[in-house]
């Protein structure tokens, strides 16, 4: 464990040293860079007769160039770029807007900043519970239906309209199959939901809901991207994985329950799938359940990336102002390296902690199920 | 003590046991049907853009997967290599910095490396759109790559622990063949298959999300229409996005959705393209967990 | 009615694993099962006790599809009245669990007696030691693999000493390799306590395993009911497999031949031994001390000499295996000394000259468990095609290899075929294969005859005379001690012990 602890700190350290050094780096050279552009374009901005907001002039100006200098027509495109560039800036640059020539990182930017990412720790922190237990519901759900030997609602349909002998009489049959087909649609729109890029599902609902609300951020973390559908699927492989397994036939052979119907004597109950925390006593399922649940532990740090790379994606491509991920894309654009460094930063930091924390976790458990406790 | 209830399949246990072939047929019927119908209601200029879009994606994804293939190969032996040395040093340098690629989430990597590439390509270096495809991919690949060196790790660990290794070392085959040759190409070749399947799948949604959401461009010269067309790129476009906006139409007016399926294509086609290929790449990858008891 | 019949049909993913008729038992009686492993002896018994799961294998029983076999009063009653000893004591037990509320869940979570039985198989130690041996959550090392299966077979005494009524024609009792784990005389020690139980109240007992041993010790300690006790073998026909009567008196003579025949291994008497070993190791923070006796008093260099076998033998979790691979070189941490043909080999030896000058060359090992020893993903041709041979083998050389331990038209059969399919039996007849393959100087086996039946060790056992008649040394351990010990013969048996 202290290797690991070392390890953790070490990389924040490292990565905490690069960036002061970047950010060092990056301070000089965007002012010499700012001051270079300035005077590149200065001499042209303020000649006499030339409006470069008209594109007549603007046109007039370029052929001009291209008269005076035939050799090199990429230097006066370049030219005629830059002079774009800089007076773009003059309207779009928010501190230049502002005429607060207030730049970079300054003690106000880092107190907006640290509000952002609480709200953004917060939102995180929600959708990982959400997920973790989402998941594990999801995946017993479908080792159930596994075990219980149901197959897909198609094959079910098939079965139903195919072989007269499956489902009773036929009116029973047809309602039967019908109500099939429906559960087979709905499984379709489900995975179509569960596995949609955050920003589909965002901009398919932006015109009806509010989409900048914490409460849809939360919702669109936990079903898109596809994040709770593959964990779930993770621990659903985990379970069928442990079932194999020579202690669970023991579990059988001491007559531990193995009957896998719903809410029926000795079967398995719906809200034990749901209640915290999971139990199923007397039944074979709690010993698959247990070493599931301790291997599936550890999946929670690459979670908490994926999950992050999901928030990230959701507030920067429904362009959600006020945000600490639309923030990071608005000062990458606007070449604030050393705001947008800064919140790199936070992020790796959250999901350091998350590393840490889950392996301090799994340690504990170690060393009980080792008998080093 | 019963084991639960089965119900007999009408479908031969064979034709279950191939799901993941079957999902590759049902992706390739289902992109042939969505291109029968684009035939029918969408523009030729539009289709065609989306038809090159879609190209693009599926190659950078396939370009993923043999860089992270390659990437992961070479990482996962350089570790095992030095794993065995009395010298910790190099062992210990080399998984710090993997670990420190593992801990950067994957979309704040692959924005900062697309900053990389932006430039380049102001700096005209990256002009062919092949060569931009081929950096993008690249560039993805280096947040993917640790799948694969993870999973080379695990299965030459795992044979290392049982007598296999042993064994064939008491049988004087060289270590470098045991563990390219019979662990990792003959006991490990549906493992890889199965991983590359959900790289695929991976590099598909990232390159999407990012190409979307360099809608609003890296930099005032540089934008995402700089970059080859993808399927994310597209449905960043204007004109995408006011048609996955046309959805929500549907919520309160539902006969709204033959609208939605003739006039509002381009995006709906788009949108379409991502699902269903990460829900077909999703089942595939089952179906090979299924077949190959992974 | 006195017997129980089962036609047993057993298919996974198209393949037919099993395919059995007329398997029977006997109702109050005990059948010794024997056969080769992975002929079908566990798939059938499980497919009896209704364990196979319908999801993953299309099993027909008595031609019923395997649902509703389940269903039948036939398996519940064997569920419920009986008990299923697994092989492998350490995947059947959960790690997460303590022992302790492992045996006192299910149908045993009042079971009055269980601390009796318990004590009975830990003879010798104090209450206080076992309440903490079974406070731990079992890990691979510890408990130990005798300890794990004392515990599932006391769980299966009690099971036995729950029940009312005498007899009990519907409790079935399998016991699969119940003695795989333990010594001799925890073996013996379990056999006593079943028989005893059954002497008093009959019930219906499945012992199914590769150990022929067994039958020596039943014929010698419970001689009052061999009568009750079937010994059969499930053995290969043409189509499928087949059940049929094995006499104890087939193997019991052979060991007695065995005996008689140990005094001829004279032809190398007074070279130099090919392997010394010193007496004392360090390895994994202990010391192993080599002997000339069980008590360990004597400390002797072990000494392979040509055309002889040496025996080590040692209590279960003492570390004959970690003996034979510091001696082999895979293990390199801690001090040894040991010498092979002139070459001396010590702790420091360095990798690189055991890959180029011992490992394939002079010397190589057989590893007790040919699933995981070989390839299962190459062909049989490949395994031994692909080993470096001093003299490549040619086709003929191939099938010469081959004749030795399969028969004429099995390997025909077998050559193309991948590992992964052929039987336990099968793969470990080539394990053996291909270590003999090599022709080293010395062979070290660990388990060798494990997992075949009675033919195929009578063959693997002239197949290694011929080698050490040819000059071979050869460094054996194993459980097998009534075989080993009239192989080699007292003056070539050490003992190891952990100080």
């Amino acid at each position: 464990m202290r290797r690991k602890i070392l390890e953790h700190i070490g990389s924040l350290a490292f990565v905490a040293i690069v960036f002061a050094l970047l950010l060092i780096f990056l301070k000089h050279r965007e002012a010499a860079e700012r001051q270079a552009r300035a005077q590149v374009v200065a001499p042209y901005l303020n000649l006499p007769g030339i409006d470069f907001g008209n594109p007549r002039d603007r046109a007039l100006f370029k052929e001009t160039l291209h008269l005076f200098r035939p050799a090199s027509p990429p230097a006066n495109d370049s030219l005629m770029s830059a002079i774009e560039s800089y007076r773009q800036s003059q309207f779009t640059d928010p501190n230049l807007k502002a005429g607060t020539g207030e730049r970079g990182l300054t003690w106000r930017v880092l107190g907006r900043l640290g509000l952002m990412y609480l709200q953004f720790v917060l939102v995180y922190g929600i959708v990982l519970a959400l997920t973790f237990y989402g998941a594990q519901s999801l995946g017993i759900y479908r080792f159930v239906r596994m075990k219980q030997g149901r197959g897909s609602y198609i094959e079910e349909f098939l079965r139903l309209v195919g072989d007269p002998n499956v489902g009773g009489e036929t009116p029973a049959r047809i309602r039967k199959a019908s109500f099939t087909l429906l559960k087979a649609f709905l499984k379709g729109v489900s995975y179509a939901v569960l596995f949609s890029p955050a920003y589909v599902i965002g901009y398919s609902f932006k015109t009806s809901f509010e989409t900048d609300s914490v409460l849809f951020m939360i919702l669109l973390g936990v079903v898109s991207n596809g994040l709770l559908v593959n964990y779930a699927n993770k621990f659903y492989t985990l379970l069928a994985t442990e079932n194999r397994k020579g202690y669970v036939e023991t579990a059988l052979v001491k007559n531990l329950g193995g009957e896998y119907r719903w809410n029926v004597p000795g079967g398995i109950a719906y809200r034990s799938i749901l209640r915290l925390p999971r139990r199923f006593p007397g039944h074979v399922l709690q010993h698959i359940y247990l070493n599931a649940r301790h291997q599936y532990f550890p999946a929670l740090k690459e979670q908490a990336s994926f999950l992050i790379t999901g928030l990230i994606i959701i507030e920067m491509a429904l362009n959600i102002q006020g945000h600490l991920c639309y923030e990071l894309l608005q000062n990458i654009l606007y070449r604030q390296y050393d705001i947008a460094l800064t919140i790199v930063f936070v992020i790796f930091l959250l999901v350091k902690v998350t590393d840490i924390l889950v392996d301090v976790r799994q340690h504990r458990e170690g060393l009980r199920y080792e008998n080093r406790n | 003590m019963k084991t639960g209830t089965s119900q007999r399949a009408v479908l031969p246990l064979a034709l279950r046991s191939e799901r993941h072939v079957r999902w590759v047929l049902l992706w390739i019927a289902g992109i042939g049907l969505l291109w029968i119908w684009d035939l029918l209601f969408l523009n030729s200029p539009a289709f065609s853009l989306i038809r090159r879009a879609l190209f693009n994606s599926l190659l950078a994804g396939l370009l993923v997967v043999i860089f992270s293939m390659t990437l992961g190969w070479a990482s996962g032996l350089l570790v095992y290599s030095l794993e065995k040395r009395k010298n910790r040093v190099p062992y210990i340098a080399v998984t710090f910095f993997l670990n420190l690629i593992r801990s950067i989430p994957q979309i704040v990597g692959i924005l900062l490396g697309y900053v990389g590439l932006t430039t380049l390509i102001i700096q005209d270096i990256l002009r062919a759109p092949f060569l931009q495809l081929l950096s993008m991919s690249f560039v993805v690949s280096l947040f993917v790559f640790l799948e694969v060196t993870d999973l080379i790790r695990e299965r030459i660990a795992h044979y290392k622990q049982l007598d296999f290794f042993d064994a064939m070392l008491c049988c004087g085959i060289k270590e470098s063949r045991i563990v390219n040759v019979e662990i990792l190409r003959k006991n490990s070749l549906s493992h890889l298959v199965h991983k590359g399947v959900a790289v695929f799948g991976m590099a598909i949604f990232l390159q999407c999300s990012i190409d979307f959401i360099l809608s609003v461009g890296l930099s005032a010269e540089v934008s995402s229409t700089n970059f080859p067309a993808t399927l994310g790129s597209m449905l960043a476009r204007m004109d995408s996005k006011q048609d996955i906006l046309a959805i929500s139409m549907v919520f309160s007016n539902l006969s709204y959705v033959t609208a939605l399926c003739t006039r509002h294509l381009q995006g709906l086609n788009i949108a379409f393209a991502i699902v269903y290929t990460l829900v077909c790449v999703y089942n595939i990858a089952n179906g090979l967990v299924r077949r190959y008891h992974l | 009615m006195d017997q129980l019949t089962f036609d047993i049909r057993i298919v996974a993913d198209g393949k037919p694993l099993v395919d059995i008729r007329d398997f029977s038992l006997q109702r109050n009686r005990v059948t010794v099962l024997l056969g080769e492993s992975g002929i079908g002896k566990s798939l059938i018994s499980r497919g009896m006790y209704g364990l196979l799961d319908p999801a993953e294998l299309a099993v027909t029983v008595n031609g019923l599809a395997y649902q509703e076999y389940l269903g039948t009063d036939q398996v519940r009653a064997f569920q419920k009245s009986g008990f299923f000893v697994f092989q492998e004591p350490s995947s059947h037990l959960n790690p997460l669990m303590t022992l302790a509320d492992q045996i006192r869940e299910g149908s045993f979570s009042g079971a009055p007696s269980m601390p009796g039985v318990l004590r009975t198989l830990w003879e010798g130690t104090s209450g206080q030691e076992l309440d903490s041996i079974l406070s731990v959550y079992p890990k691979p090392y510890r408990p130990s693999g005798g300890e794990k299966q004392r515990i599932l077979l006391a769980m299966a005494l009690e099971k036995i000493d729950m029940l009312p009524g005498s007899p009990m024609p519907e409790a079935l009792f399998i016991f699969d390799e119940p003695s795989g784990s333990l010594d001799n005389h925890y073996r013996d020690l379990f056999l006593s306590l079943l028989f005893d139980r059954y002497r008093n109240r009959p019930f219906t007992v499945l012992l199914i395993t590769h150990d022929y041993s067994m039958i020596s010790r039943i014929s010698a300690s419970h001689r009052d009911i061999m009568e009750k006790i079937l010994f059969r073998e499930l053995a290969r026909r043409e189509r499928g497999i087949a059940l049929r009567d094995f006499q104890p008196g087939t193997y019991t003579d052979w060991v007695d031949d065995l005996r008689g025949s140990a005094g001829s291994q004279r032809a190398f008497q007074g070279q130099e031994p090919l392997l010394i070993v010193e007496p004392r190791l360090e390895v994994f923070g202990r010391t192993l001390l080599i002997t000339r006796d069980s008590a360990g008093k004597n400390p002797e260099r072990l000494a392979v000499p040509p055309g002889r076998m040496v025996y080590v033998k040692a209590p279960s979790g003492t570390g004959k295996t970690t003996l034979v691979k510091r001696v082999m070189g895979l293990i390199q941490e801690g001090s040894f000394e040991a010498t092979l043909k002139g070459m001396p080999l010590t702790g420091g030896t360095p990798r690189r000259f055991w890959q180029e000058r011992v490992w394939g060359k002079r010397m190589t090992m057989v590893f007790q468990h040919a699933d995981e020893a070989l390839n299962m993903h190459s062909t049989m041709r490949e395994t031994l095609l692909g080993l470096p041979l001093r003299k490549p083998l040619t086709s003929q050389g191939l099938v010469r290899l081959i004749g030795e331990l399969f028969d004429g038209g099995e390997a025909g059969d077998l050559l193309g075929k991948k590992i992964r399919f052929l039987s336990g039996g099968q793969k470990q007849r080539l394990n053996l294969l291909r270590g003999l393959a090599l022709d080293t100087d010395v062979l070290i086996l660990d388990e060798p005859l494990n997992g075949l039946d009675f033919e195929s060790t009578t063959k693997v056992i002239s197949m290694l005379r011929r080698k050490m008649e040819a000059g071979m040394g050869l460094l054996v351990i194993s459980h097998n001690e009534e075989i080993f010990d009239a192989l080699a013969g007292a003056d070539q048996t050490y003992y190891l012990h952990a100080v």
